[in-house]
Parts: structure tokens; C-alpha cells; sequence
């Protein structure tokens, strides 16, 4: 235990690192509490996001600072009632070791709320199944290791130009998150989207009892939340509830990625570059201006154009052609809907500012598929490019594996300047770059922050710059 | 990790432009790659040394009062005891070794080479042109006489002091008139254009003379060139040298002067420190005039035994297209960035290679020997005994 971890536990500020820290990890108690086990500084950890003071954050904030008083008073209960000397020790002990009780005092507090909660939510749950029993909207699921949220936005733009659809945003993938989705629903909607979240085995076929839903699309199976699930198998096998939920019925799944393609079934439709269903891709051209190519079936002929960036978006958004026009979309409402998709937030984004620097966002992308992606894409750009990454969290046992591999991908797309966050991961990577003999320049830095705060002082006009990966609080 | 001493401000016109090339672009990079540990000089216009962490912002030299306050402050002292180290003295004063040295000061006392003179004493590596090219180069008579014994051209002028002026005013202006008008005065040591000025009659000419004399004891009157293209070209290296953009400034007036130069400019640019704003880079020259200008800056760069940075001016006329040398500078205004990252070098690139090509010339001159066994002193004194 180092002084500034002991002192910055005293700090009032550590009251709310805490709360903030539950919040960020989604009061994973045992996320939250390795992150408290390898913290050093209590006094600074909102670097990246502030403290969302929800009505559950307010009351863990109240009990934490509640318990200061309380313990000073037992102190001096203990001054004066005990016998001499070992009232002042333990009036001693308390002081010194109040941290300790404010901990405790919050990880009571939230054990108390999850039991009170527990009833509420299974109510909420379970209207939320009725109204979706009877709701008379297609339900499309989307389980995956990675990809989901691009392709819910993908189907969601192009079913939109025919069809009146929903779909919960942000992260709200877990049974709790999409209760409350299907409480705002008005009922009329043709089109329900919904990610499905795989924390645990078991998680995507209860999100299926509650979903019911009659399409089902796979985005592929990695290394994602591998700290969780231990192995790829366990990670394939949940992932995969959705196919058996869905027996016989219609399943999607990304044929550009090894696991899921192997774990497909004869029945289920494979989407890829080439095409999906009976669609045929041709002609594939993509950069900074976004990803052409034809769509053909019979006759039908369409030439799509989308402001998405990279080849690897081409399997998405033939499969979500093939569910248009399953659902009735005339070619050119297809047509129309995959040329109102862009790049969202944080996810291959650009941006062109005055300088004449091109920046790709793609902070919120943290898995190897999703990386190996996006330097096949560098790799077809003109131009210097600087390649800014801390590395991918959760990766478990294939953690050097996949780093020395995207370092390996860095080399050979012969990127020209790869800045690397210092870290227990980004050294595989550095290692994978020598491997491979690369011939660019490595640069290091201990702050993510700090690097990015540097970028304009390494760029010039024409560079690229692609910000891989962003680490949240919690894993620092 | 390194520490760096960047040392701007100073007993010169170009006082303020220092405080502004030390933080754009070279304190600003220099902090942002988490490589060194910055130490900031500050020389007042009066010479007293101050060095504190605060002074790596570029806003405490625009906050109200930031002059009195650093009175408050207690001067830095130098020690040359084997390096450079930064000397807070008192009862609680503290000292920092000095491992490389950015000087960013313009002009007088500065680029002039009296600040690599210290430094060569101090024996530390620092950045930018060693003594004897920085000399050279802040006088503008001087390096004329040196480009045109070498060989390349420059435009006929006519050089003087002060006191001869004073003695023999009729025989300087006969000189004068001998070339052709329109005439520029220049003071010999200044840069930024203080003191220029333009002169088209014999009543101009005396009164720019005057002016120019106030400012410097050494005045230069050279011929104007009409119509006239100027370029600049920055240059980087040692033995071996990088030319950035040949640059054609665009005058909004007849003359470039220094409002134009630094305050217009730094306006528009918003803090970009140089008159970028008023450029053409590339300059739209053509490639066999933009190889002409680069080979002939490097022979002066050579020439003047320049090394780390430097910028040549030049002037052409522009329908005969000849092309003539006409002053260079040892420390261009913010290292011109704004045309080497139109050249593809980003300020990282630029900052950190220059610090790099200063510990490159410091070890090559390690290994040059500078003293030699004698037996003088004993045969001074042994032949008197002797005898």
C-alpha cells in the first residue's frame, strides 16, 4: 500500500470516486472491486466521464457521507465509555480506518437496493414480455461479440425508409434496459430491433423469452468479455442461443468471421462481402467518402453507395437488403436506405478539420474484428497514417495473442506512425510490429489523454489519424 | 527524462516575437511528447534572467501585470561547473542540470550568436546555428560579403557607420546615388523589417538614413529590385540539409512592415505566431526556379556554416528572373512551422529533430580538439632564467 493510495482514500473526493466507479462499472461488485484493489490514486479517477447523479448514485453518495459523522460519533462514544486505554485506541481505529466503513456502508447500501429493486424490475419484465407477445411487429435480435450496435443502426436506416420502426439506443441490451424500451411503445410499429447482451451464459436466451423474436441476425463470435466467459467456446455457445431459440426460423450470420461461420447451421443465411442470401455484391470500392458497391439478384440491380466506411460494412448492409426486402422495401427504397447510412458515434467517424487532418473516431471499437477491420481499411488509404491505440480490455487468456496480432495487422498495412498507450497489453503489440519488421515510427505515452492532446503538434495536412479504442475509467 | 531549457525574451526589438516562438510551436510541442522536462527562460528587456514552470504558458505573458509580478520573482543564475544548471539562490534555493538548450530569442543578444557564445562556454548542446554563422548572419553587410565572395549574387549596395556618416555625409550620398532607385535602408543587425524602409528621392533618403541610424551605428542602402518576387526558404540539418516550401510572401502595401509582418498577421492567424497568413506556399514558381532557390539556399546555408535551422531570403526579379541572395535569418519567426508542415514535417517532427541535430553537432564537437600540449610557458620563463 503506497502513501497516496492510504491518503487519497482519506480524501473526500474518494466518497465519490466511488459511486462513480460503481456507475461506470454498471455496480459489477467484482469489476468494481478489482479496479479498488489496483487503484493508487482515489483523488482523480473521473478523467473521461463525470458522475451521473441518478437517484442511485444519490443515495450511495448520502450513505457514504452520512457514515463520516456517524463513525466520528462512535469515536467519541468510544472515548468516553470504554475503559482506559483501549477506548482510544478504538476511538483511534475508527478514525483512522473510516474509509473502510464507507465502503462497506455503500456495498450494504447497494445489496439492500438490489433487494428492494429485485421485485420492481421482475414486474417490469414481465409486462414487458406480455406487451410483446401481443405486439404485431417483426422482432429482429441481433446477438454478437461485437458489430451489434452497427448493425442495429444499419437496419434501423434502411427498414426506416418503408416501415415504421423502433428500437432502444445506447447499450439498453440487458432484460432491465429493454422493459423499459417496450414501455414507451405506442403499439403501431412494423419493426422492433433489439441487441441482445451476452454478459453470462444463459443472458441471450433470456433476452429471447422476453423478445420473442422472429428474425435473428449473429454478428460473430470473439475475444469480446472473454474475462467472463473464460472460453471462445462458452462465448460461441451463448452467443448461439439465439439460433436455437429461433430453430427453423430465419438467422443470419456474419460469414466473414471464422467462429460464427463455423458454428452456422444449413438453414441459417451467410452474410458477407460477397453477398447475403441470394444477393450478389460486385464491384466494391471504399474510402474516406464511404463504401460503393452493386447489389444484384435476378434482375434487380442496385447501386448503393453508403457513407460507411470499409469494405467489412458491405456484409451488414446486404443483409439488411435481404431482411428490406423480405419485409416488402421496393430496390429503390433499399437503394435510398443504405445511402442515409453514415458512420455513428465514435465508430469509424470522420472528421476533417481546418488543418486539413482527417481524424477516424473509432473509440468506441475494442474488438479484434472490429480492429482488423479497420486497418484493412487504413490500409487502402493515401496519405501518412498515425495509428493511436491503448489496446483492447477483457481480452483474458488470448490477450498477448491478440495484441501481438493487431501489431502484426499494423505492419504489414505499413502504417506509418503507431502512438501506443503504456500498458500491461500494448508491449504484445509493440513486440507483434517487431516481428513483423516494421519499418514506421513507434512512439510512446503514458496517458491516453496526453496523446491525443499531442496530435496536432505530429500532424500535418493530408495525415490520417485513427483513434482505436478508448479504455473507460474503470480499467485503469 | 531530459530536462530542456528554452530561453526567449531578451534585450531586443524582437523582444516579444521570442516570447511567442518559444511557446508556438517549440514549449507547446515540446511538452505534449511527454519526453522532457521543460524549463522556461525568461531574459527581460533589461536582461535579468527569470525561470519558473508558470512561464510555459503562453497566456502568463498576456495577463495583466505579469511584469510586476515577476519582479517578485527571484532571478535565475547560471553555473557552468560541467553543463549548464539553472541556480535559484536563498535559503531554500534549489538548482536544475540542464541537459539541452532551445534558445528562441531573436536578434540582438541572441541570435547574434552572444547567447552560443554562453552556451559553448557552458559546453551543453543547444539548438539551432552555432556562433559564428549566427554572427555572420545578424549582420547583413557581412553576410553579403561572405555570399558574394563565394560567388552568388547580390544586389549592388553601399554600406557605412555611424560615424562616418557624421563625417562624411556628401561622399556616402554621391556613393549612394550611383545605384539604382527605388533604394532600401536597412538597419544592419535588426530583422522583422525595423528600422526599413523604402525611398524613392534624395529627401526620403536621408530621412530613412536617420531612422535606420537610430535604431543601429551600421546602415546598409541596397538597390530595389523592380518588379519583385520575394522567396523564403527554411532549411534544416546539419551536414546534411532539408529544405522546407519555397515561400512568396504577399504584401498587402507597398512594403512589408512590422505591423504586417507580426500583428496583422498573428490576428488573422489566431496564434499561429508567423504571417502565414499572407503566404503562397508552395510558392507558384515553377519546378525549375523552386530547384534553382534550393540549391542555392543550401550553398548558402553551407556558405555560412549554418546548422540545425535557418531561413534565406532571396529576391527576383520578377520579369528577368534573376535571382539574388538577400539576407538570412538563424532563427526563424515560430521556426516558420506553418511552412514546414506544409512540407510535410509536423511540429513534433521539426521541435524534436532540431533537438536531435543539437546533440548530433554537440558530440561531433566533442571529438574535435580544441587544445594542444606546449612547452611555451616553460621556454618563456626558462629562456630568461637561462640568459
Amino acid at each position: 500500500m503506497t502513501l497516496t493510495r492510504w491518503l487519497s482514500r482519506r480524501d473526500p473526493r474518494y466518497i465519490r470516486s466511488l459511486v462513480y466507479m460503481l456507475q461506470a462499472s454498471e455496480y459489477d461488485i467484482a469489476h468494481f472491486w478489482r479496479w479498488h484493489e489496483r487503484t493508487n490514486d482515489f483523488s482523480a479517477v473521473e478523467k473521461r466521464k463525470k458522475l451521473v447523479f441518478t437517484p442511485k448514485a444519490i443515495a450511495l453518495l448520502a450513505i457514504g457521507w452520512l457514515t463520516v459523522p456517524l463513525v466520528i460519533f462512535l469515536s467519541g462514544i468510544a472515548i468516553t465509555h470504554h475503559v482506559f486505554p483501549w477506548n482510544y485506541v478504538v476511538a483511534l481505529i475508527l478514525i483512522l480506518e473510516l474509509p473502510l466503513f464507507v465502503l462497506f456502508d455503500i456495498l450494504v447500501t447497494l445489496a439492500l437496493l438490489r433487494l428492494i429493486q429485485a421485485p420492481v424490475e421482475y414486474v417490469l419484465k414481465s409486462r414487458a414480455k406480455q406487451t410483446l407477445a401481443s405486439h404485431k411487429a417483426v422482432k429482429i435480435a441481433i446477438a454478437g461479440s461485437f458489430g451489434k450496435t452497427s448493425m442495429r443502426e444499419i437496419l434501423k436506416t434502411v427498414l426506416s425508409e418503408g416501415k415504421k420502426l423502433a428500437a432502444p439506443g445506447g447499450s439498453q441490451n440487458t432484460p432491465l434496459g429493454i422493459a423499459k424500451f417496450v414501455s414507451t411503445l405506442k403499439g403501431d410499429e412494423d419493426v422492433l430491433i433489439f441487441e441482445l447482451g451476452e454478459y453470462y451464459p444463459g443472458d441471450v436466451s433470456k433476452l429471447c423469452k422476453i423478445v420473442r423474436p422472429t428474425i435473428g441476425i449473429i454478428t460473430g463470435v470473439n475475444e469480446a468479455h472473454l474475462e467472463k466467459f473464460k472460453t471462445l467456446e462458452r462465448t460461441a455457445a451463448t452467443i448461439f442461443e439465439l439460433a436455437d431459440y429461433l430453430n427453423g426460423e430465419t438467422v443470419y450470420v456474419n460469414g466473414e468471421n471464422d467462429i460464427s461461420r463455423g458454428e452456422a447451421r444449413e438453414s441459417h443465411v451467410l452474410y458477407s462481402r460477397e453477398g447475403a442470401a441470394s444477393w450478389k455484391v460486385s464491384n466494391p470500392h471504399t474510402g474516406l467518402d464511404g463504401t460503393s458497391f452493386v447489389l444484384t439478384r435476378g434482375d434487380v440491380r442496385i447501386e448503393a453507395h453508403s457513407k460507411l466506411l470499409g469494405l467489412h460494412h458491405i456484409g451488414p448492409l446486404a443483409a439488411a437488403a435481404d431482411i428490406a426486402s423480405r419485409l416488402g422495401l421496393a430496390p429503390q427504397e433499399v437503394q435510398a436506405g443504405i445511402s442515409k447510412t453514415h458512420a455513428f458515434d465514435h465508430r469509424l467517424e470522420p472528421e476533417t478539420e481546418g488543418a486539413g487532418v482527417t481524424t477516424l473516431d473509432d473509440s468506441y471499437n475494442g474488438n479484434p474484428d472490429g480492429v482488423k477491420a479497420v486497418i484493412e481499411f487504413l490500409a487502402t488509404l493515401k496519405g501518412r497514417r498515425i495509428y493511436v491505440t491503448p489496446g483492447l480490455v477483457e481480452m483474458g487468456a488470448r490477450k498477448e495473442e491478440v495484441h501481438k496480432e493487431i501489431g502484426r495487422q499494423l505492419a504489414q498495412a505499413g502504417i506509418e506512425k503507431v502512438i501506443l498507450i503504456r500498458n500491461s497489453v500494448t508491449p504484445f503489440i509493440e513486440r507483434g510490429l517487431k516481428e513483423s519488421g516494421y519499418k514506421g515510427e513507434l512512439i510512446w505515452f503514458d496517458e491516453g489523454l496526453a496523446a491525443y492532446k499531442a496530435l496536432p503538434q505530429m500532424t500535418v495536412k493530408g495525415d490520417i489519424v485513427l483513434l482505436q479504442n478508448d479504455w473507460p475509467d474503470q480499467y485503469f | 527524462m531530459k530536462a530542456i531549457a528554452v530561453i526567449f525574451g531578451g534585450r531586443s526589438a524582437e523582444h516579444d516575437v521570442s516570447i511567442i516562438t518559444a511557446h508556438i510551436p517549440i514549449i507547446d510541442t515540446l511538452l505534449s511528447c511527454e519526453k522532457f522536462d521543460v524549463w522556461p527562460v525568461y531574459i527581460t528587456k533589461e536582461g535579468d534572467w527569470y525561470s519558473d514552470k508558470a512561464m510555459n504558458e503562453l497566456a502568463y505573458f498576456k495577463k495583466p501585470g505579469w511584469e510586476e509580478r515577476l519582479k517578485g520573482l527571484k532571478k535565475v543564475d547560471l553555473s557552468f561547473d560541467d553543463g549548464l544548471t539553472l541556480k535559484w539562490p536563498g535559503m531554500f534555493g534549489k538548482s536544475q542540470k540542464i541537459d539541452v538548450v532551445f534558445p528562441s530569442l531573436h536578434g540582438t543578444y541572441g541570435e547574434d550568436g552572444s547567447l552560443m557564445g554562453l552556451l559553448r562556454m557552458a559546453n551543453v548542446p543547444f539548438v539551432g546555428c552555432d556562433i559564428f554563422g549566427s554572427a555572420v548572419a545578424m549582420d547583413k553587410v557581412l553576410t553579403k560579403q561572405v555570399i558574394a565572395a563565394e560567388g552568388m549574387p547580390v544586389v549592388p549596395y553601399v554600406w557605412f557607420l555611424k560615424s562616418d556618416w557624421e563625417k562624411e555625409k556628401t561622399n556616402i550620398l554621391e556613393s549612394i546615388k550611383k545605384l539604382q532607385w527605388p533604394l532600401f535602408v536597412k538597419p544592419v543587425h535588426l530583422g522583422s523589417s525595423i528600422g526599413m524602409a523604402k525611398v524613392k528621392n534624395d529627401a526620403e533618403l536621408e530621412n530613412a538614413i536617420e531612422v535606420a541610424l537610430h535604431y543601429d551605428n551600421k546602415v546598409l542602402v541596397e538597390e530595389g529590385i523592380e518588379p519583385l518576387i520575394e522567396i523564403t526558404l527554411p532549411i534544416m540539418g546539419n551536414d546534411e540539409v532539408r529544405t522546407a516550401n519555397c515561400e512568396r510572401p504577399l504584401n498587402k502595401t507597398e512594403f512589408f512592415n512590422f505591423s504586417d509582418k507580426y500583428l496583422s498577421g498573428g490576428k488573422k492567424g489566431g496564434g499561429k505566431g508567423a504571417n502565414s497568413e499572407y503566404s503562397e506556399i508552395p510558392a507558384d514558381i515553377g519546378e525549375e526556379l523552386t530547384r534553382e532557390f534550393k540549391e542555392l539556399g543550401t550553398k548558402v546555408y553551407k556558405a555560412l556554416d549554418l546548422s540545425g535551422i535557418a531561413r534565406v531570403d532571396f529576391l527576383m526579379h520578377a520579369g528577368t528572373k534573376k535571382i539574388y541572395v538577400n539576407e538570412v535569418n538563424t532563427l526563424p519567426g515560430s521556426l516558420y512551422h506553418h511552412n514546414w508542415k506544409k512540407a510535410g514535417v509536423s511540429n513534433m517532427d521539426l521541435v524534436l529533430g532540431l533537438v536531435k541535430l543539437a546533440e548530433e553537432r554537440f558530440e561531433k564537437q566533442k571529438n574535435t580538439t580544441f587544445a594542444f600540449q606546449s612547452d611555451i610557458l616553460q621556454k618563456v620563463g626558462g629562456s630568461k632564467t637561462q640568459h
